[in-house]
């Protein structure tokens, strides 16, 4: 069942003249996980500001196109410091707030907020002042933050910018995890190395427009590597001299396939 | 009040009645009384002492917990200084002791209140007796945007000072300084207003939402009784003040 529908979509920010989007087709089905690569101002960010209904709805601009929800959304932005409500002194509260806001009865908060804690390994960060956290700890904290309002759709921009290795391992396995669960993931990331593990498909995006969609297979394309969205293997190989298809993982080099 | 957590909504009242006292009774006396009212608050958030110990024998500094009223007192004096210079060159000496004596009142209540008020337990008081949780928050951030631009100016002057950039000297360099502190922290913050504002959107606080208190701050019938009686006061001496026996 489809939890997200973009048809022919066109977003233009304000008092701009050019689309950041410029019709963009997409469907994310629940326990999916789309990923959107692209280059730097590509249109991921604003896809997902759309697809959160924060554009233009909050932000402003002109929308051309339709977008179509079947679930509650959820969004993780880059920045965690500015994600943070100021209004809590633990992590626990902090990510109360969002639950608090949807007015669930305590104890479901509770409930929630403990598992969100659980999941993203912040329990003995409970307690904690979110404003002594660490850039990683307090990415964690706000991913947590959105997962305990239990939204059917979850938007990641650049989730694992702010973890070390570990952390952004735990990342990809939970929205693994999250899509067995049957929620719908819309990924934007520049951890290609990542995506054939996480992703079911890849959204290429060129100057606000779909260049292609496909299965991970795509980051070992020739072009996606020319473009600098191969993976580190795939464009190792082609830097290489070494004949295409170029393998997608390590473990593919490895084994001697593409 | 060492110790004690007074109710949001308390410490409120008392910031409200505090400068309308200072404005309505008559000054020096009255305005003299509330600044003294004022500045002790200023020490004592978070001024609690160490077991055992007392302000009579060791010096006051030697004591971690006075530091934070000190400097907070030391603020509330500085930030009205300048209001103070000012009143001189336009008024004569007793309209400034007076007009000077209720401007720091007002000053040094605020910087108690900004120290003293805890924004989530005022978010969670207002949501209790039913205001709007976007209504209450934007109340409360108010209080703490305080604190947060303080942190982030020190930031941003530590990271000029590493760009070689002094704050002190004379007047010229003092004002280069503000110039590189100024346009980087309002741009900054009106930036972080953006995204801060698409992040608690998409966390739920939009109008019109009925937020769960989680923790609402209890409110002793005594202290709602002592609020009654603190605006009760300040009705009286406006009525005394401009009614029954107007001062000159």
């Amino acid at each position: 069942m489809k939890s997200l529908t973009l048809d022919r979509a066109s977003f233009w920010y304000a008092a701009t003249q050019s689309p950041a989007l410029r019709a963009v087709s997409l469907d994310v089905a629940q326990g999916e996980v789309v990923a959107l690569v692209g280059a730097l101002g590509a249109g991921a960010s604003t896809l997902l500001l759309v697809a959160a209904d924060l554009a233009p709805r909050v932000i402003g601009g002109r929308l051309e196109g339709s977008m179509t929800r079947r679930d509650r959304s959820g969004i993780v932005l880059p920045t965690p410091w500015t994600q943070i409500s100021g209004m809590a002194f633990t992590v626990w509260d902090e990510v109360a707030f969002g639950p608090a806001n949807l007015g669930w009865p305590t104890h479901e908060i509770a409930r929630q907020v403990n598992r969100a804690l659980e999941r993203l390994e912040l329990l003995p960060l409970a307690s904690r002042d979110p404003a002594t956290l660490s850039g990683g700890e307090l990415q964690r904290v706000i991913i947590a933050a959105i997962l305990a309002m239990d939204p059917g759709l979850v938007l990641f921009d650049e989730p694992a910018a702010e973890l070390d290795a570990a952390g952004a391992a735990m990342l990809w396995q939970l929205i693994r995890v999250l899509a067995r669960e049957g929620k719908a993931v819309l990924l934007a990331t520049s951890a290609v190395d990542a995506l054939p593990d996480v992703a079911d498909r890849v959204v290429w995006l060129e100057d606000g427009a779909v260049r292609a969609v496909g299965t991970p297979d795509l980051l070992a394309d020739g072009a996606a590597c020319d473009a600098g969205l191969g993976t580190s293997i795939a464009t190792v190989w082609r830097a290489g001299g070494l004949p295409a298809p170029y393998p997608l993982t390590v473990a593919h080099a490895v084994r001697g396939r593409p | 009040m060492t110790g004690v957590r007074l109710h949001p909504f308390t410490l409120l009242t008392i910031a409200a009645v505090l400068p309308a006292l200072a404005w309505i009774l008559p000054a020096p006396d009255g305005a003299a009384a509330t600044l003294v009212v004022a500045l002790v608050l200023t020490l004592t958030p978070g001024a609690k002492l160490t077991p055992g110990a007392s302000p009579g024998n060791a010096s006051l500094w030697s004591f971690p917990g006075w530091r934070p009223g000190l400097v907070r007192l030391r603020t509330a004096v500085v930030t009205a200084a300048p209001f103070w210079l000012f009143l001189l060159l336009l008024h004569d000496v007793p309209t400034t002791i007076a007009i000077g004596l209720r401007v720091t009142t007002m000053v040094a209540t605020f910087v108690w209140l900004v120290a003293a008020l805890d924004p989530a337990r005022l978010v969670e008081a207002m949501v209790a007796a039913g205001w709007s949780a976007s209504v209450a928050y934007l109340l409360a951030a108010t209080f703490s945007a305080v604190p947060v631009l303080k942190a982030r100016a020190q930031r941003i002057v530590e990271a000029q000072r590493c760009r070689g950039l002094s704050p002190r000297g004379g007047i010229p360099a003092r004002l280069r300084a503000l110039r590189a502190l100024a346009l980087p922290l309002v741009l900054s913050a009106l930036h972080e207003v953006d995204e801060r504002a698409l992040a608690l959107e998409t966390r739920g606080l939009v109008p019109g939402i009925r937020r769960t208190p989680l923790a609402p701050p209890p409110d002793p019938a005594a202290e709602r009784a002592a609020r009654w009686a603190l605006l009760l006061v300040c009705l009286v001496a406006l009525v005394r003040r401009f009614i029954v026996q107007p001062f000159s």
